[in-house]
């Protein structure tokens, strides 16, 4: 459960990254990147916020989607595009990957997208960049949109947050040190989702997990 | 407890990076024409700086600065237009406020581009004071001279020496606790002596970069050390651990001195670049303008056609090496305490100020000197 702290060391590699935090965190990250990829239906359009080496993105791509992806850490974003060009046919023109922070979001259009899907990231925002992020969200998704999120929360249960709490403070001190900078678990997800505008339809997360997969969907009438 | 924890670290470790949260501050009791302030998320500046605006209502912007103070943010760049155009969009200041000006720290100048900023935000630039403890006066007065240089009392010499060295000292203390318990007493004593009294009396001792002042320091030491034994110990002098500490300190301090302050020039980079390094992990040495002002390898030179008298250069050089008549074009007039910063290039609304190769500039390249 410690693993999303250390992904911020192995952003520093993006072409294993994905291999790397697989190996950290035995697969939980991926499963829930999958678990988020299947609630997107196909040939949908994507917004995809912080793309990392754009793993998730090329899936939803080869299967139909258009994806408009993002990331703040270009040495990603020129892997993604890199990988991008890798795909058969004309898959890469579905792709489009942009280097910019969620402060860049209001370029794109209102009511764009059928789905916004996240993996990993809010837990790296501020308080006021997660609450701007969600807010463009709410706008760029087309009534009835998809938010699907992959994020680190707090673990439920008052033992488990404490145990994480304490567990953590190594983690969080050696990715400090190393990459000065860190992430914390996003406290008040439900509140923000609510203000934002979004109505929370699921929240799936494990006994003593910190990793939840989150979905949320823009309502049809404002 | 926690928060005691992180100001003795930002205090004592600031070499190392301690971010803190990135966004919004309210200070006092702000209001729609209240001043905007931008800082960055450095813990320990964010700190000092709620104190030094103790009875001030305004917003505070804490840009992302990687959790490293303004000065070494800025000119590493990592505090730049972009991370104060993230912070004023993401914070919704442009709501909170009718206004759309912002008060940048001065020494923000080598990074932050003020004109990247104005274009992509329309929120216009007003460059505040080196110190933050001017800022009160600021907000009442208005820069003045006296605001904009750079200065080194003996409270920042003392502060900002112990935190860029104290790691070092740490590291020799537990040295000598591991490997020569009989002189830690001393070491720590000496240590202590001679950081106190290098750094007290620095201003005053010939040389004109740290580590030169610190063999002047050095030549006193040995003298005093081989008169002391010849007094006490005549005809045959021996050397003494706790003064040969002291000259080996005297010298790290020396060294270090030129990185850590924000009106003195740096020794380690031109050094390193006239040895023909390029860099050391990730920061570069030869090549960079800044290191090439600093070996006289290139010179500041105002094209006076493009120049558009804004007074940029003068807003934001530490060293008064600018100066812009009302009406008039930019002069350069005190070129020798230039420490490379930058910030008049980055600033420059007309890119009127060039760092020529030294052999350009002999060519025909426009001097303003």
């Amino acid at each position: 459960m410690l693993s999303y702290v250390f992904m911020k060391i192995l952003e520093a590699r993006p072409a294993s990254y994905d291999r790397r935090i697989d190996r950290v965190d035995g697969g939980r990250s991926r499963a829930a990147r999958q678990a988020v990829q299947a609630r997107v239906a196909d040939g949908s359009r994507v917004l995809e916020i912080g793309c990392g080496p754009g793993t998730l993105a090329r899936s939803l791509a080869q299967r139909g989607c258009t994806v408009d992806a993002f990331d703040a850490n270009r040495a990603m974003i020129e892997e993604a595009r890199s990988q991008a060009g890798d795909l058969a046919g004309d898959l890469a023109d579905h792709l489009h990957f942009r280097f910019m922070g969620v402060d860049g979001m209001d370029r794109y259009q209102a009511g764009a997208y059928d789905a916004v899907v996240s993996t990993l990231v809010l837990s790296e925002l501020s308080d006021d960049e997660r609450h701007y992020a969600l807010g463009h969200v709410a706008r760029v998704l087309r009534r009835g949109g998809l938010l699907l999120l992959a994020v680190e929360v707090p673990p439920t249960g008052t033992g488990a947050r404490a145990l994480h709490a304490l567990a953590r403070a190594p983690a969080v001190a050696t990715t400090w040190l190393i990459t000065g900078s860190s992430t914390r678990p996003v406290q008040h997800l439900r509140d923000d989702l609510a203000g934002a505008g979004l109505v929370l339809d699921d929240w799936s997360q494990n006994a003593g997990s910190a990793l939840a997969v989150v979905v949320a969907h823009r309502p049809e009438e404002a | 407890m926690t928060s005691i924890l992180r100001y003795l670290w930002g205090l004592l470790f600031r070499i190392f990076p301690c971010p803190t949260q990135t966004g919004l501050r309210r200070i006092g009791t702000p209001m729609r024409d209240s001043p905007v302030l931008v800082t960055c998320n450095f813990d320990l500046t964010l700190r000092r700086l709620r104190r030094a605006l103790r009875g001030i209502d305004a917003w505070l912007l804490v840009a992302d600065s990687k959790g490293v103070n303004v000065w070494c943010a800025s000119g590493a760049h990592e505090l730049n237009a972009r991370t104060v155009v993230a912070v004023i969009k993401t914070s919704g200041i442009g709501d909170l406020v009718d206004h759309r000006t912002l008060v940048l720290p001065q020494l923000a100048g080598p990074g932050v581009r003020a004109q990247a900023i104005e274009k992509q935000t329309g929120w216009t630039v007003a460059w505040g004071p080196v110190r933050m403890t001017d800022i009160p006066r600021y907000l009442e007065h208005g820069i003045d001279a006296p605001m904009r240089r750079a200065s080194w009392s003996l409270f920042e010499r003392l502060d900002t020496a112990l935190g860029s060295l104290f790691p070092f000292l740490l590291c020799g203390a537990l040295g000598f606790a591991l490997f020569g318990r009989g002189l830690l007493v001393d070491y720590v004593v000496v240590a202590a002596l001679a950081f106190v009294g290098f750094f007290t009396i620095i201003p005053w001792v010939p040389g004109r970069l740290g580590l030169a002042r610190a063999l002047v320091v050095d030549l006193v030491l040995g003298g005093g050390l081989l008169l002391t034994e010849l007094t006490l110990h005549n005809p045959a002098p021996r050397p003494r651990a706790d003064w040969i500490i002291a000259m080996v300190l005297v010298l790290l301090y020396g060294g270090e001195v030129g990185g850590i302050a924000s009106n003195l020039k740096s020794d380690l980079d031109p050094f390193m670049a006239r040895l023909g390094m390029k860099k050391i992990g990730n920061v570069a040495f030869a090549g960079t303008i800044r290191t090439d002002l600093l070996n006289g390898w290139r010179r500041l030179v105002l094209d006076p056609t493009r120049c558009e008298r804004c007074g940029a250069c003068q807003a934001v050089c530490p060293q008064g090496v600018w100066l812009t008549p009302a009406d008039s074009v930019a002069r350069l007039v005190n070129e020798d305490a230039c420490t490379g910063c930058t910030a008049c290039l980055r600033q420059c609304h007309g890119a009127a100020i060039r760092a020529h190769r030294v052999d350009e500039t002999a060519a025909g390249g426009r001097s303003a000197l």
